[in-house]
């Protein structure tokens, strides 16, 4: 079986290509798509839009959601992942840059299930697939 | 005229006068009896008259007096409406000014957020792509090359700290304040016990004394605790055996708390601006920091109606004091 991929929704490029590294050393395997913004993110998994022809039913494994973007921020993302009964139930990890704590109470209150502050780096990221209980994720040189 | 009255009617049905003047002396008497009872009638009506007359009297003062406090309480009324009126108008008006702070407030609390994630995203970005260079390209780096590359690192982690004190700062001028009794001995230990696990190495006598409450903010005043007790762990880094003791002194009527320590100290001449953000009197190499930390105290001491002020001399050490004493927002008002 092929493994779910991981969504990375992040509009920062140099956040995304610290992130790739940290999911690179991690030895994560499963693929990682990227949506540029909040709209393109749930165009992803509502398969409309630009990604019409995705089959509906490959959700990711795991969400990475960058809180302050474009268009549609992090917490109506998540506002609408946890109001849809398709995907209410999907792992969110929030990816913030400051230790606001509003940021922390409101996403988890919406039901963010984890958190990392960026840049994302290894560490982190372990601690958060250790609290997701996804440490399957994590296919590579694992024991 | 008495031929009249004795003479007996034909139709009158008296056998004889005897008996017509009989009945006649009867009706005259009943007569007079009635006469007599109607003047008692009378008489008490005129009495009964008299008494109403001089209740009617009594009845017209009554009404008068009450006319006029009708009159009076108008006239008081208008008057307590007057100031209802400017009672209105002032608390409009202390609407309408916290209307302004609160929304002055958001603002801050806006620019605060946006500052935290658009000034830390270059930022980020610097830090993380020196992190890739240290960890993926060390081989290819001369010594000089690396010197610089930490340089940078450790400026990053500067301006990082930097704005979080910063809105830290802000942020305990804006956070809404819930009072109530404080145990300070319990919190102080707590936070003294984080810096020990920090630092291990270190030895330091710890003196809390016992039973120390302070009225106010629960989390505002860990951050108090946490930036005094922050200070006298570093000022005290360079002494073989440092002693920090938290407790408490009459001061003016009440109590002042102190954190007294045996560190590094410094010249009370030039104590002046310490509790100004970024003022500093010791060099980053000998004890780093930010400078924030006794402003954003000061901020949290202020808000609690409270006064701080620091005593040192150089070499022998420091105690910071600060009261907690005073309702501020009540005194506000007044
Ligand atoms: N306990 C202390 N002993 C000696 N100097 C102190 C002490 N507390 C504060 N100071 C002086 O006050 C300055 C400002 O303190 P603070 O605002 O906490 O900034 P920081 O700790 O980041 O330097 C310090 O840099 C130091 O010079
Ligand atoms: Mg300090």
């Amino acid at each position: 079986m092929k493994a779910k991929s991981i969504l990375l929704v992040e509009d920062n490029p140099d956040d995304v290509v610290l992130t790739m590294r940290a999911l690179a050393k991690s030895h994560v395997a499963n693929s990682v798509d990227l949506a540029g913004d909040g709209v393109e993110a749930l165009e992803y998994l509502f398969c409309t839009g630009k990604y019409a022809g995705r089959d509906p039913c490959l959700l990711p494994q795991v969400i990475l959601l960058d809180l302050k973007m474009p268009r549609m921020d992090g917490l109506e993302v998540l506002r609408r992942i946890r109001a849809d009964e398709k995907t209410r139930l999907l792992p969110v990890v929030i990816l913030t840059t400051s230790s606001e704590e509003r940021d922390k109470v409101e996403s988890y209150k919406l039901g963010a299930n984890s958190y990392i502050r960026k840049p994302v780096d290894f560490a982190q990221f372990a601690e958060s697939v250790r609290q997701l209980g996804l440490y399957w994720l994590v296919l590579n040189e694992a024991p | 005229m008495t031929d009249g009255l004795t003479r007996v009617p034909e139709a009158s049905g008296f056998r004889n006068r005897d008996d017509y003047a009989a009945a006649l002396l009867n009706v005259v008497g009943d007569l007079s009896q009635e006469k007599s009872r109607l003047e008692e009638l009378q008489r008490a009506s005129l009495n009964i008259l008299e008494d109403f007359a001089g209740e009617k009297v009594r009845f017209e003062e009554t009404q008068r007096a009450m006319l006029n406090l009708l009159d009076d309480f108008a006239s008081e009324r208008e008057k307590s409406e007057a100031a209802n009126r400017g009672l209105r108008v002032a608390l409009e008006s202390l609407r309408l000014a916290k209307e302004d702070v609160d929304s002055a407030n958001r603002e801050l609390e806006a620019f605060a957020y946006s500052v935290s994630h658009d000034l830390r995203a270059p930022l980020r970005t610097i830090g993380g792509f020196s992190q890739v260079l240290v960890e993926d390209c060390d081989a290819q780096l001369n010594e000089q090359g690396r010197d610089s590359l930490h340089r940078i690192v450790a400026a990053v982690e500067k301006m990082g700290q930097l704005i979080d004190d910063l809105l830290n700062l802000s942020r305990v001028t804006r956070v809404e304040m819930l009072r109530g009794p404080v145990d300070l001995t319990r919190m102080a230990r707590k936070i003294f016990e984080e810096f020990r696990k920090f630092h291990p190495e270190r030895q330091a006598e710890i003196v809390v004394a016992d039973d120390l409450v302070g009225q106010g903010d629960e989390r505002l005043l860990s951050v108090v605790l946490r930036n005094l007790i922050d200070n006298a762990w570093k000022f005290t880094s360079q002494r073989e055996k440092a002693r920090i003791e938290f407790g408490a002194a009459p001061a003016g009527g009440g109590q002042a708390f102190f954190f007294k320590d045996n560190g590094t100290g410094f010249d009370m001449a030039f104590a002046g601006k310490l509790f100004q953000p970024f003022q500093r009197l010791h060099t980053m190499r000998d004890f780093p920091g930010t400078g924030i930390g006794l402003a954003t105290v000061k901020r949290i001491i202020e808000r609690h109606g409270g006064r701080v002020w620091i005593e040192a001399r150089p070499g022998q050490g420091a105690t910071v004091y600060f009261t907690l004493a005073g309702e501020p927002e009540e005194r506000e008002v007044r």
